[in-house]
């Protein structure tokens, strides 16, 4: 066999101008060639560092330390990275010049068949349709956070748990300040307790089982690549299907599962779509009971919200320098879920939802607390209820608004009773819910929001999210009434 | 260096985990196997001899790497085999099914400076996946010898021996083998 001299990709100039340059300055003996060196040095690889660092020079060190910081400094990815990404490049041209099909790939067996399916578009998209509608629709959303809860909540707190705490409460507790903040209408007890316990956990727990589900069948990879190319606009790639999924169970569990992206840029879209668009199950349990009686108002929803995911997206990409990065993910064989790893991960991460959400959400029930006593509540009422007038709503709903804040389906009766009354129409209720979508995220959310992103991210998302509900409620109410759309 | 001490020429089996580096390790080396651990670590490495043509060569089968920059001590030990022990040869086993996501290894292996052979493995499924590669322009691109395989079946083994016979049968040709 015949064979030319080895042949290895070029980097970008200034990598390969500063190799050439590390690899002169070299004076010691190594079991490496300078160029390979020199790379690893740019790779900040600690082993290779250490033996340069053993035998060279203290101001040949110093130059390489120079040499690596300007190219960091010129460039916008880490240089592992770029290094990294052009050798992928280059074999992915090599293998594409000497690879040929023979035939079209054909699915082997009845699992490679459906996976072939999940992926490919024409077939994927209803598929996902079909997932979302009996995964998340009818099982998490009609059964999880209707039938069970209704059955904890109202039977199980509602007549026996909660009398029973607020009589115990007020027979023991003498100060009149320290009952209403444990049992009264807004303490810590029924905002917190019933609501983490009795209608979240149920509803997350739903969702989990749902999630670790398709984990186990091989579906979400499948959907990763599926979506892969949609989220490359919105600056994403394939990967962000994860925590995006997981938003539809619990934003805030899904905003610290960003961590699994791989640049600051990736996680800050993403945190941005979370806090604004991914409406969570308690979220979705709200809207669909307000819309449950408008079929044409909820598909109109659902337009209007993945509308504004894919513009907010798009533009965040726009705006945040960088650019999306490449998407590699082994894609498992499909096959049956095991029960025993089903329930093992659905157990893992109520373990985590117990510790980690469960105590921001007491947090809360205080916050609201203080809010009340201190008349602070009043005075954000008095901000949003001119905004709720301009988007012609009655003032009311500015306080299911200001709740939305602390807990999701809290303004929900309210809504509903306004309704009931003829205070709100369907054109309302379809307003409120997308504003109730889109507005800021919930307390949980935010605090894990300032933990992962810090402060000024997350007050920057805070302000575009309010912005954005009440712009997009507002153009919706005015484009509703301009081309007389009455949705119920 | 090592190299002058050592008496039988090396090579060295590298790539991904599961492309079938063991598989080949044991179709090249039979019954002589020693497994030891790496010093100072518990990363298992296996060590047999070759015999072929009346010569014996040492075959090292390393521990299942994805980058020439390690993140776990398997890669580690795999990297400070290449790196420190310089074997003569090196065989870069990859699937050949998933050929673009395993040359950016076989390229990390060439910078080092290291003699690179590719042992295309898997080309039976690469075959069933609807796919064909053509060995000889993969060969002329990386400018490194290019063999396909399956090694499960045996099938293409034989070349990879003689191909290490005709690299390696020169080296070292002074010391007689031990027989």
């Amino acid at each position: 066999m015949s064979v030319s001299p080895p042949s290895t990709p070029t980097y970008p100039p200034a990598i390969e101008h500063a190799v050439a340059h590390i690899g002169e300055l070299l004076r010691g003996d190594y079991p490496l060639s300078p160029r390979t060196i020199a790379l690893l040095l740019l790779q900040d690889d600690p082993e290779i560092w250490d033996e340069v660092q053993a035998q060279e020079s203290a101001s040949t060190l110093e130059r390489i330390r120079t040499l690596k910081k300007e190219l960091e400094a010129a460039g916008e990815t880490p240089l592992a990275w770029q290094i990294e990404h052009q050798r992928q490049l280059w074999s992915q041209q090599i293998a594409a010049q000497v690879t040929q099909a023979t035939r079209p790939p054909r699915p082997q067996t009845v699992a490679d068949w459906i996976g072939w399916l999940c992926m490919n578009p024409w077939t994927g998209f209803p598929i996902l349709a079909l997932v979302l509608y009996f995964g998340l629709y009818q099982f998490v959303g009609v059964f999880g956070a209707g039938t069970v809860v209704g059955l904890i909540e109202e039977n199980l707190f509602g007549e026996y748990i909660n009398p029973f705490v607020e009589n115990l409460v007020r027979s023991v507790v003498p100060w009149r300040a320290i009952q209403e903040l444990l049992v009264g209408e807004f303490g810590v007890w029924p905002l917190g307790v019933p609501y983490a316990i009795a209608l979240i956990l149920p509803i997350v727990t739903f969702f989990f089982l749902v999630f670790a589900l398709l984990e186990d069948t091989g579906y979400l990879p499948r959907l990763a690549m599926l979506i892969d190319r949609a989220f490359k606009a919105l600056g994403l790639n394939g990967r962000a299907v994860i925590p995006i999924v997981l938003g539809f169970g619990c934003d805030t569990m899904a905003t610290v599962v960003t961590r699994v992206l791989e640049t600051r840029r990736e996680r800050v879209i993403t945190t941005l779509l979370l806090t604004l668009t991914i409406p969570c199950s308690a979220q979705l349990g709200v809207v669909l009971a307000l819309l449950a009686a408008y079929p044409l108002g909820l598909a109109l929803w659902a337009g209007v919200i993945a509308l504004v995911f894919l513009v907010s997206g798009w533009l965040a990409a726009q705006v945040l320098p960088g650019r999306a990065t490449p998407f590699y993910m082994e894609i498992p064989p499909m096959r049956l879920p095991s029960l025993s790893n089903v329930l093992l991960k659905t157990l893992a991460r109520l373990q985590w939802y117990f510790l980690e959400v469960l105590p921001l959400f007491l947090i809360a029930s205080v916050l609201i607390w203080v809010g009340q006593l201190t008349g602070l509540f009043d005075l954000a009422l008095r901000v949003l209820t001119p905004l709720a007038q301009l988007l012609n709503l009655p003032a009311q709903t500015s306080v299911a608004f200001l709740f939305g804040f602390f807990r999701r389906d809290y303004g929900a009766a309210g809504l509903y009773d306004l309704h009931e009354k003829g205070l709100l129409t369907g054109n309302d209720m379809l307003i409120t819910a997308v504003v109730l979508t889109l507005f800021v995220p919930c307390v949980a959310q935010f605090l894990i929001t300032i933990k992962e992103r810090g402060w000024k991210t997350a007050l920057a998302m805070f302000g575009i999210a309010m912005t954005v509900a009440f712009g997009v409620g507002f153009a919706l109410s005015r484009l509703l009434s301009a081309l007389g759309v009455q949705v119920g | 260096m090592r190299r002058q001490t050592r008496a039988k020429p090396t090579v060295l089996i590298v790539g991904n985990p599961n492309v079938g580096k063991s598989v080949l390790f044991h179709k090249l080396t039979g019954r002589y196997v020693t497994v030891s651990n790496y010093p100072g670590t518990t990363v298992e490495i296996s060590r047999g001899l070759m015999r072929y043509r009346g010569r014996e060569f040492v075959i090292i089968d390393s521990p299942g790497m994805y980058s020439l920059t390690p993140i776990t001590d398997e890669e580690r030990v795999a990297r400070r085999i290449l790196l420190r022990d310089r074997p003569d040869l090196v065989l870069h086993v990859i699937d050949a099914k998933n050929l673009a996501r395993m040359l950016p290894l076989t390229v990390q292996l060439m910078e080092t400076g290291a003699p690179v052979v590719v042992v295309l493995n898997m080309m039976d499924e690469l075959e069933r996946a609807g796919l064909s590669i053509e060995v000889d322009a993969l060969a002329q691109q990386l400018g490194a010898p290019v063999l396909p395989t399956v090694c499960l079946s045996g099938q293409g083994v034989d070349a990879v021996k003689e191909l290490i016979y005709e690299r390696l049968a020169a080296i070292h040709a002074d010391l007689p083998a031990r027989d």
